[in-house]
């Protein structure tokens, strides 16, 4: 009977240390950040001007910076991750199946300090020269594409996010779609569709893992920090086109912080950078696990 | 019927070839991280000290590997401990508030940027101690691994059958010796997959280390309350600089780092394929 | 006399569900007891209030007695523990634990309730819980394989030597032949008439032919009431309830 009590307030001390520190990181987080939002309010948010000297921050550039690397990298890993998913479980051969699964298990757990030192060394210099440079060379009087381009910048870091963020939305999307119940698929082949129309059936059916598996992967490349810093550019600019070198939240954490302390509401201000990301992430994290919940009643 | 046929060729050969396309990356990566970095690795390389800037000596990457195999095991200690503990209360006590919530907050924090976690073992365990220290990078490291291992570990026991569970505890043992000495031979595979994630996780993270452990590489470990470097920071901090000697090195280091994530996932792989029962 | 096991006014609900209304009997010692019901009536519920397994299950909720030697289970005093081993329980589907060997799953329960002393010991008493539930001759040659090699016959019988291993006073059966083959379970049957001969044996069934077969008693149950209990003849020559009656014979499924 005492073991079993031991045993009892061991689980009870563990689960309490699990959520004091989930609580302890958020409550640091809006304790540290308060003083900025106190001294300059919604200016915080919306003020483009980051001047450590004079005492002044805004968020802005590396807010937009955060927004833009993650809506390159989502619209570009979309096609790539639903693909990846359908090819891996329909079009594969069988006997393919575990190594290409295995492949992209393994691209998902790759530091994101490799995908960094590579993409700054291999990934931007082939982007530089074969796709910005012609991109902006041809089509430079559209604006997206009107700076010309350094080999790091916003949209590499929204491509190698892309690269980073697709093994993980399609594995989620590859779970649901090998739980699609077989006779279901049965049906669709028995109506005389053929392949491509059963599949697109199938990916109808499992709209929701989609979604969740995109908005999860969203908030990932939203938080991304050592990949992005490493082939951002890390300059604190309001964006004018995809090929202006800029910062994301995180990326300008990374790089401040180590002098922030120099400065008195330096701190203050990239907690206050940390809350907004974690805000956003977390919005956007529930959105992912509402229509994993959404999935998991389903099937 | 044509046009249908057409179609569908076109549509399955794109899905063909965007997939090709996202699978080319990790080819380049291994591809270009192995030929590029293993020619600085020699026995030397896992050894010594980095090189000055420089001149002097190739150098290597020796504090670091140290260091990170330091961070991983203490990271492994505490969050593996935490994580286990905390996915075991969440499987068996699945029906209470407490669980559920807690499951919750893992699942938003699992998904959780680790720069966050960095600033708050900042906030903890540097600032209060006026110093960078390897305790706060191990700390921070385990933070992030005990969702990971947690709700594995949850699935883990929740995978059990229900008539196992019956069975063990019909045998008048108490819950601890039904949970750690029965079932969890029976969950083992899960949670020996839970400790691995942890482990790979721990040994490529670089954002909470950032502000924790300063990467210093002028000693071996001197204790748990001074700095120490950690190759992925090492590898962040050399790639950065300037200086084309330093870049070899990271890529030196880096080749070490594909290697040992190659080799908890190849471990891991096993251990998911050990014959079913 | 002492009875093998008294149960007075024993209530059972899952959330507000009562599932079993005031139940009340008494056994004695050495018989085969069999509970026999239409599925849903509340057996298996009944078998796991004796050992408290229901305990498993966070919504249910037990009031009432279930005394073994004169104690009351239920007692706050009353090792939980302590309870389950003086039952030994075998499952409607065969249950060994498949990732160990069929010596060890035998040897798990003597071992960490530190029943026996030394290797020699626990052999001594894995060999003979073997041989009660007469697996002995067929796995002699192969105990360090692993227990997910044997037939669902042999499991079942695994699952008794298991359950034989902690020395029990009682055996609780909930439906263990439910899954298993014509032969298999003529095995089991008379494997359990041998048995009664040291152990009380509880038996749940919804098969009243069964009960016939092999029981000395016999209780039926419908609806979470006990409607009738008596010596096995009795009850499915002269039944005394209508219910009863219409079970036995078979038009009540």
């Amino acid at each position: 009977m005492r073991s079993e009590k031991i045993f009892q307030i061991l689980l009870f001390f563990f689960i309490f240390t699990t959520l004091t520190i989930v609580v302890g990181i958020v409550v640091s987080l809006v304790t540290t950040s308060s003083p900025i939002f106190i001294k300059y309010g919604l200016d915080f948010v919306f003020s483009s001007v980051w001047n450590p000297v004079k005492e002044s921050y805004g968020i802005l550039p590396a807010l937009l910076g955060t927004l833009i690397t993650s809506t390159i990298a989502i619209s570009i890993a979309t096609p790539l991750a639903i693909s990846l998913a359908v090819f891996s479980s329909e079009i594969i051969p069988q006997r393919f199946r575990s190594l290409m699964n295995s492949i992209s298990d393994l691209m998902a757990s790759l530091p994101s300090v490799i995908y960094g030192l590579w993409g700054l060394y291999v990934l931007a210099p082939i982007l530089h020269n074969y796709l910005m440079l012609p991109l902006h060379n041809y089509l430079g009087f559209i604006p997206l594409f009107s700076t010309k381009p350094t080999p790091t910048n916003l949209f590499t870091a929204g491509v190698l996010l892309a690269i980073m963020i697709v093994p993980f939305a399609s594995s989620i999307i590859r779970e649901a779609y090998t739980a699609v119940p077989y006779n279901l698929k049965e049906a669709a082949y028995s109506i005389g569709m053929t392949k491509w129309e059963t599949v697109r059936t199938m990916l109808g059916y499992i709209k929701s893992a989609i979604f969740a598996g995109l908005f999860l992967a969203l908030g990932r490349a939203m938080g991304e920090t050592m990949a992005v810093a490493m082939v951002v550019g890390n300059i604190l600019n309001i964006p004018k086109s995809l090929f202006d070198m800029g910062y994301t939240i995180s990326s300008l954490i990374a790089n401040q912080f180590p002098n922030a302390e120099a400065y008195e509401y330096m701190v203050p201000a990239l907690y206050g950078g940390a809350t907004i990301l974690f805000l956003i992430g977390l919005v956007i994290n529930l959105v992912g696990l509402y229509f994993i919940k959404k999935v998991m009643i389903k099937g | 019927m044509n046009k249908r046929k057409l179609k569908e060729k076109i549509m399955l050969g794109t899905i063909s070839l965007l997939a090709t396309i996202s699978a080319i990356p990790i080819f380049m990566i291994i591809i270009n991280i192995y030929s590029e970095g293993l020619r600085y690795v020699s026995l030397s390389f896992l050894i010594d000290f980095p090189p000055p800037p420089i001149g002097g000596k190739a150098g290597g990457i020796g504090p670091a590997l140290a260091g990170s195999l330091i961070l991983m095991s203490l990271a492994l200690m505490i969050g593996g401990c935490i994580g286990f503990f905390t996915g075991l209360y969440l499987s068996e006590f699945s029906h209470t508030k407490l669980a559920q919530y807690t499951q919750l907050f893992l699942q938003i924090m699992v998904e959780f940027p680790t720069i966050i976690i960095g600033l708050f073992a900042y906030s903890i365990l540097v600032v209060p101690l006026k110093r960078f220290n390897a305790f706060a990078g191990a700390f921070a490291l385990s933070v992030v691994i005990i969702p990971y291992i947690a709700l594995n570990v949850r699935e883990a026991y929740k995978s059990i059958p229900y008539s196992l569970k019956e069975a063990a505890l019909s045998l008048g043992i108490s819950h601890p010796k039904a949970y750690l000495r029965v079932l969890l031979s029976a969950a083992r595979r899960g949670v020996l997959t839970a400790l691995l994630i942890g482990m790979a996780k721990a040994a490529g993270e670089t954002a909470p280390l950032l502000f924790t452990i300063l990467g210093t590489s002028f000693s071996y470990f001197e204790g748990l309350d001074k700095p120490i470097n950690a190759i992925p920071l090492l590898i962040y901090n050399f790639a950065l600089s300037p200086y084309e000697r330093w870049h070899q090195v990271a890529w030196g280091a880096s080749a070490i780092l594909l290697s040992i994530i190659l080799a908890i996932f190849v471990i891991s792989r096993i251990v998911v394929k050990e014959v079913k029962i | 006399m002492t009875w093998a096991i008294e149960v007075n006014n024993l209530n059972v609900w899952y959330g507000d569900k009562h599932i079993l209304k005031n139940i009340s009997f008494k056994i004695p010692k050495n018989i085969i007891f069999a509970i026999m019901g239409p599925s849903g009536c509340g057996k298996s519920t009944l078998l796991r209030a004796m050992n408290r397994l229901l305990e498993l299950n966070p919504h249910a909720r037990v009031e009432g007695q279930v005394r073994i030697d004169g104690i009351d289970v239920y007692n706050d005093n009353v090792d939980i523990t302590w309870v389950r081993r003086q039952f030994g329980m075998v499952f409607q589907i065969p249950n060994p634990f498949p990732h160990l060997s069929i010596y060890e799953n035998v040897a798990l329960g003597p071992k960490l309730n530190g029943l026996v002393k030394n290797k020699s010991q626990l052999d001594e008493l894995v060999k003979q819980a073997l041989e009660q539930a007469y697996l002995w001759d067929e796995v002699k040659n192969d105990l360090k394989k692993p227990a997910s090699m044997l037939s669902g016959g042999q499991q079942q019988r695994l699952c008794i030597a298991r359950a034989l291993a902690l020395k029990p006073k009682i055996v609780l059966m909930d439906e263990p032949t439910a899954n298993l083959d014509p032969v298999a379970s003529s095995k089991i049957e008379e494997l359990m008439l041998e048995l009664k001969e040291n152990y009380t044996i509880i038996i749940v069934t919804h098969n009243p032919q069964q009960a016939a077969r092999i029981s000395d008693y016999v209780a039926f149950l419908y609806m979470g009431e006990l409607i009738e209990i008596g010596e096995t003849s009795m009850v499915f020559t002269r039944p005394r309830h209508e219910l009863t009656e219409k079970y036995v014979v078979g038009r009540m499924g």
